[in-house]
C-alpha cells in the first residue's frame, strides 16, 4: 500500500479522503458516548460510563432491542426455510422459466424498501387488519428472501450434482442423499444467508418504519425517535453498543466464510 | 415440473407473494378509500407542482453528486486495495467492508456530533479563527450528500474492487513497457477494463441515494425534504394514500430507469 501511494498521489489522496468519510463519523460517535457532559457535544466533557448504563436500563431502547432480535432471528429463519428449499428446485429440478423464476425470488431487491413498508402498511395492516408483527415478520421476510436465494444458490451451484447422483447410486434415500451430502455443501452459503438477513433484518429502517406499533416497536427506528426528541449521549452510548456488537459478527463472518465472499455473493 | 419441485417452490412463492407482490401492485392500482385512477391523477398533478418538482429535483441532483462522489473516491480505494502486495490490504479491504454491516442509524448519526451546533467541525472552525461563529452545517443539502457518501463508499468499494480484481496486472505492465505513462496507463487500460463494476456502483449507490430515508430524515431536517422524506409524510402525518403512492411511483420509476440504462450500458460495453 505505501509504495502503491506514494507512486500514486492523487488516487491515494482520494482514498485517504474516501476513508475519512466512512469511518471518521463512526469514531466520533464513540468519543461522545463516554462524556460525562448532559448533551451532545465535542469534545465530550469529561469521561464517564453513565450513558451506557442510561442506555441499558432505558425501557424503550431494550423491549426494541428484543423486538428487533425476535424479529430477525424469525425473518431470517423463516427466510432460510423457505429459501434453500426454493433454491434447490430453482438449480435441480428440471422446470422451464428458470431464470425468470429466480428473477421472481430476487424481485424485493429492485423495489425501494420504503415503497414495499408503505404497500404492506397500507394493504395488511390498514386493508386485511394485520397486526403489525405479522406484517413485519412478513415483509422481513420477503426483504430476505434474494438473500437466501441467491447466496446459497452460489454454493449450490459449486456442488456437482454427480456427487449427489453417486450417493443415490450408492443406496442412500433421497432423503438422506440430501442430509448428508447436499447439506454439508451448502452449509457455507447457508451461514452466509443468515448472517446477511439477521444483519439486514435488525439493521432495517426504510421497511419497519411505517409498520411500527406502541406494542412493538423495531431498535433503529426507536433511536431515530429518540434523536428528534432529546439530544443526549444515551443515544450515542447505544449506537457504540451495536457497534460492538457488529465488531464481534464482523470477526465471526471473517473468520469462518471470509467477508469478502459473504458479500460477494449478493452483488452480481 | 414434478410434485417434489412444486412443493419445495411453493411455500417460497407464497409469501413471496403476500409479503411483497400483491400489496405492492394492489397500492398502486387501489390504495383504500380511493378511487382507482387516484394514484395516476395525483401522479400528473405532482410533476406539474412546483413544490413536488423541487423535492424531485433535489433527489436526483443530490443522488447523481453522491454517485460521482463514490465511484470518484471508492474507484482509487479499490484500484490500490487490488494492486497492493502489502499484508495490509486485506486489512485495509475489511475496514472498506465493514461498514455495510453496521446500522445506517449509527453510521449517519455521527454526522450530528460532527456537524452540529455543539459540533466537532464547528468548534475546529471558530477556534482556529476560520469563522466568528459556527456555520450552518446541519439540514443542508451538503450534510445530506456528506451522509449517503459515507452510507455508500462501501458498495462501490466491493463492486468496483471486483471489477478491478479480475483484470490482470500484466497488462498494466504490458502498457508501460510500451511506453503509456501511470497517468495513461490507468486511463486508458484498467478504467475501460473496469467499466462494468464502476456502472454496477454507480447503479446501486444511486438507486440507494434516492430512495434512502434515515439519512435525509436525520441530516435533511424538514427544510431539505427528499422523495424518501416526503412519502413518510403522506403516508403517516397527513395520511394522503393516492400522494404516498404516486411519490413511491416515483421512487420507483426512478430505480427502474436507472437499472435499465446501466443494464444497456453494461450490454453495450460487452459488445464493443
Amino acid at each position: 500500500m505505501r509504495g502503491n501511494g506514494t507512486r500514486r498521489p492523487v488516487a491515494a489522496t482520494l482514498a485517504v479522503l474516501g476513508y475519512i468519510i466512512m469511518i471518521v463519523p463512526i469514531l466520533f460517535v464513540v468519543a461522545t458516548a463516554f462524556s460525562a457532559g448532559r448533551t451532545l457535544r465535542f469534545p465530550p466533557e469529561g469521561f464517564s460510563l453513565q450513558w451506557f448504563e442510561a442506555a441499558v436500563t432505558y425501557d424503550p431502547f431494550m423491549e426494541s432491542l428484543v423486538s428487533s432480535l425476535y424479529l430477525a432471528i424469525g425473518a431470517t429463519a423463516l427466510a432460510l426455510l423457505l429459501g434453500v428449499p426454493a433454491t434447490i428446485a430453482i438449480h435441480r429440478g428440471r422446470i422451464p422459466g428458470r431464470g425468470l423464476l429466480e428473477g421472481l425470488f430476487l424481485s424485493p431487491l429492485i423495489v425501494p424498501e420504503l415503497v414495499v413498508g408503505l404497500a404492506l402498511y397500507q394493504q395488511l395492516m390498514i386493508g386485511l387488519g394485520l397486526d403489525n408483527l405479522t406484517t413485519l415478520l412478513l415483509g422481513h421476510t420477503a426483504l430476505l428472501l434474494p438473500y437466501a436465494v441467491r447466496v446459497t444458490g452460489a454454493s449450490l451451484a459449486l456442488a456437482d450434482p454427480a456427487v449427489e447422483e453417486a450417493a443415490r447410486g450408492l443406496g442412500a434415500s433421497p432423503v438422506r442423499a440430501f442430509l448428508t451430502v447436499t447439506l454439508p455443501l451448502l452449509r457455507p452459503g447457508i451461514f452466509s444467508a443468515g448472517l446477511l438477513g439477521f444483519v439486514t433484518s435488525f439493521n432495517n429502517v426504510p421497511l419497519s418504519l411505517l409498520l411500527q406499533d406502541r406494542e412493538f416497536r423495531t431498535l433503529p427506528v426507536t433511536m431515530l425517535d429518540y434523536v428528534q426528541q432529546s439530544y443526549n449521549p444515551r443515544i450515542a452510548a447505544m449506537a457504540t453498543l451495536i457497534l460492538a456488537a457488529t465488531v464481534v459478527i464482523a470477526v465471526i463472518a471473517e473468520r469462518t466464510v471470509g467477508f469478502a465472499k459473504i458479500f460477494g455473493g449478493i452483488n452480481r | 415440473m414434478s410434485r417434489k419441485t412444486a412443493l419445495l417452490l411453493l411455500p417460497g412463492l407464497a409469501f413471496l407473494a403476500a409479503g411483497f407482490l400483491v400489496p405492492a401492485v394492489a397500492m398502486l392500482v387501489a390504495p383504500p378509500g380511493e378511487e382507482t385512477a387516484a394514484v395516476v391523477t395525483r401522479l400528473a398533478e405532482m410533476i406539474t407542482d412546483p413544490y413536488e418538482l423541487r423535492i424531485i429535483g433535489r433527489t436526483v441532483t443530490i443522488g447523481l453528486i453522491v454517485t460521482g462522489l463514490c465511484v470518484g473516491l471508492g474507484f482509487p480505494i479499490a484500484y490500490l486495495l487490488a494492486r497492493s502486495t502489502s499484508r495490509w490490504g486485506g486489512v485495509l479491504l475489511a475496514l472498506a467492508i465493514f461498514p455495510l454491516l453496521l446500522s445506517n442509524v449509527v453510521r449517519t448519526f455521527g454526522w450530528l456530533v460532527l456537524l452540529g451546533a455543539n459540533g466537532a467541525i464547528g468548534k475546529l472552525l471558530t477556534s482556529t479563527g476560520l469563522a466568528d461563529e459556527s456555520p450552518q452545517m446541519l439540514y443542508t443539502p451538503l450534510a445530506i450528500v456528506l451522509g449517503l457518501t459515507q452510507l455508500f463508499l462501501p458498495l462501490a468499494v466491493i463492486s468496483c474492487y471486483s471489477a478491478v480484481a479480475q483484470i490482470d496486472p500484466g497488462l498494466d505492465d504490458a502498457a508501460r513497457g510500451l511506453g503509456a505513462g501511470r497517468t495513461r496507463t490507468f486511463w486508458t487500460v484498467v478504467v475501460p477494463l473496469a467499466l462494468p463494476g464502476i456502472v454496477v456502483a454507480a447503479t446501486l449507490v444511486f438507486a440507494g441515494s434516492v430512495t434512502a430515508y434515515t439519512t435525509p430524515y436525520l441530516l435533511g431536517g424538514s427544510g431539505q425534504r427528499m422523495l424518501a422524506t416526503q412519502l413518510f409524510t403522506y403516508a403517516s402525518v397527513s395520511v394522503d394514500w393516492a400522494a404516498a403512492s404516486a411519490t413511491a411511483l416515483i421512487m420507483t420509476i426512478l430505480v427502474f430507469l436507472v437499472s435499465a440504462v446501466s443494464s444497456l450500458a453494461g450490454r453495450k460495453g460487452a459488445t464493443t
